[in-house]
């Protein structure tokens, strides 16, 4: 019985394993996302997110579409249980809350574009060489995560670590952005494709 | 000189008319009310918001977490999760955990902690309490701030707060099921601020 104990607890340490990577297993992850990112033209994928607070009895589940198109259209468009979407194009944040249209110069603010400099490397995951963000390198469950740390304070302020888990492929599986409080959201992506025709129309506000 | 006198008296007279006679109630016995829109402890009470203030327009997903006896916990983050506030409520005590450095002004806080303390007291002290049909409304005291909590074939459907006999701030309780508010409205009439709260019932998707 007690053997049994042990097993499991041993089980249980293995599966959570996560050890960080050599440096030649990290730049063998950058030269396969890479190489994925740069033939990548468009993408589009089934989300759903998971907002943690330790306070909850359960996550807030909600779930979406995203489309993104080569080099920086990103729409990510709620659809459950409310509907909400947010597109980022041409510098600029576009709302639309269940019909109600807004937007947003994000040209001049700095956080705006570490965030979507963000939200497009959760798609892409091509952002290694940001400066902004201390990067590290880890294996977990056969597959990879990247764990980026903000140095600029005011950005940690939202954000105080960002981790992305990539598959063998080197395709984003899940996203998830740690609040200094520890809380998080946890992005799940799935039904993913590349490469196939987007019209504008996807992306007009 | 006299006259100015009498005439102030007469304003002092007529402004001291109780709230709900000048609405046509009259004096009833008083007797405990209880507010069970936030008082299920098992349950996570989830809510599209939309906040409009001061010719801003905010929107996002409220969380209110009935944590204990006299002990809430009300937060307040974008629709992709980033968090905006989040207080603890708990007896008379009044916590910022956190907030975003923007809106980290005294004012804007006590505020927000006025009305929200209304939205989770489940039993306010009750003053005094009137009749008209089949509606009552109750004198009562929340923080040190004065409210009538109207309630129609005992349920509550709206509280008020009152300054010089006049309504400062509305919260009306609607489409109310199985002690959930589908809707609820904190409207300010002295102040360009009205927070909408729409109910999420994300069954597990």
């Amino acid at each position: 019985m007690r053997k049994l104990v042990y097993i499991l607890f041993f089980m249980v340490l293995a599966s959570n394993a996560q050890t960080k990577m050599s440096t030649s297993e990290a730049s063998a992850l950058k030269a396969t996302v890479k190489a994925l990112s740069d033939e990548t033209e468009t993408i589009t994928a089934d989300f759903v997110q998971y907002k943690h607070l330790d306070f909850l009895s359960s996550d807030i589940e909600s779930k979406g579409k995203l489309a993104f198109k080569s080099p920086s259209m990103v729409k990510w468009e709620y659809v459950k249980p409310f509907a909400y979407s947010v597109l980022f194009k041409n510098e600029t944040l576009f709302i639309n809350d269940n019909g109600n249209k807004s937007d947003m110069d994000m040209g001049s603010n700095k956080i705006f574009k570490q965030l979507n400099q963000l939200i497009t490397a959760s798609i892409k995951g091509d952002m290694f060489d940001a400066s902004e963000f201390e990067v590290s390198y880890f294996k977990k469950d056969g597959n990879s995560e990247v764990h980026f740390n903000p140095k600029d304070k005011q950005f940690a302020e939202f954000i105080k670590s960002f981790h992305i888990t990539f598959n063998k492929k080197g395709e984003v599986q899940e996203v998830k952005m740690i609040e200094p409080s520890d809380d998080y959201t946890q992005i799940v992506f799935s039904n993913r494709t590349t490469n196939q025709p987007l019209s504008d129309a996807v992306f007009a506000q | 000189m006299r006259y100015l006198l009498s005439s102030l008296l007469l304003v002092l007279f007529v402004s001291c008319v109780s709230y709900p006679k000048k609405n046509g109630f009259i004096a009833s016995a008083r007797q405990p009310i209880q507010n069970p829109y936030f008082s299920d402890a098992s349950k996570d009470y989830v809510y599209k918001a939309n906040i409009e203030a001061f010719g801003n327009s905010l929107s996002g997903i409220f969380i209110v977490k009935k944590l204990g006896e006299d002990h809430h916990r009300i937060a307040f983050t974008t629709e992709m999760g980033n968090k905006i506030f989040d207080f603890t409520f708990e007896e008379e005590d009044f916590k910022v955990n956190h907030i975003l450095k923007k809106m980290d002004k005294k004012i804007l806080i006590n505020v927000l902690k006025n009305d929200f303390r209304v939205l989770v007291k489940e039993k306010p002290s009750v003053e005094n309490g009137f009749r008209k049909d089949s509606g009552s409304i109750y004198e009562t005291q929340i923080g040190n701030k004065k409210y009538y909590h109207f309630l129609s074939e005992e349920k509550l459907n709206k509280v008020v707060r009152v300054g010089n006999g006049k309504g400062k701030v509305e919260f009306t309780f609607s489409e109310i099921n199985d002690n959930i508010a589908q809707h609820i409205q904190i409207l300010h009439k002295n102040i360009k601020l009205k927070i909408s709260l729409k109910s999420i019932s994300y069954e597990k998707l």
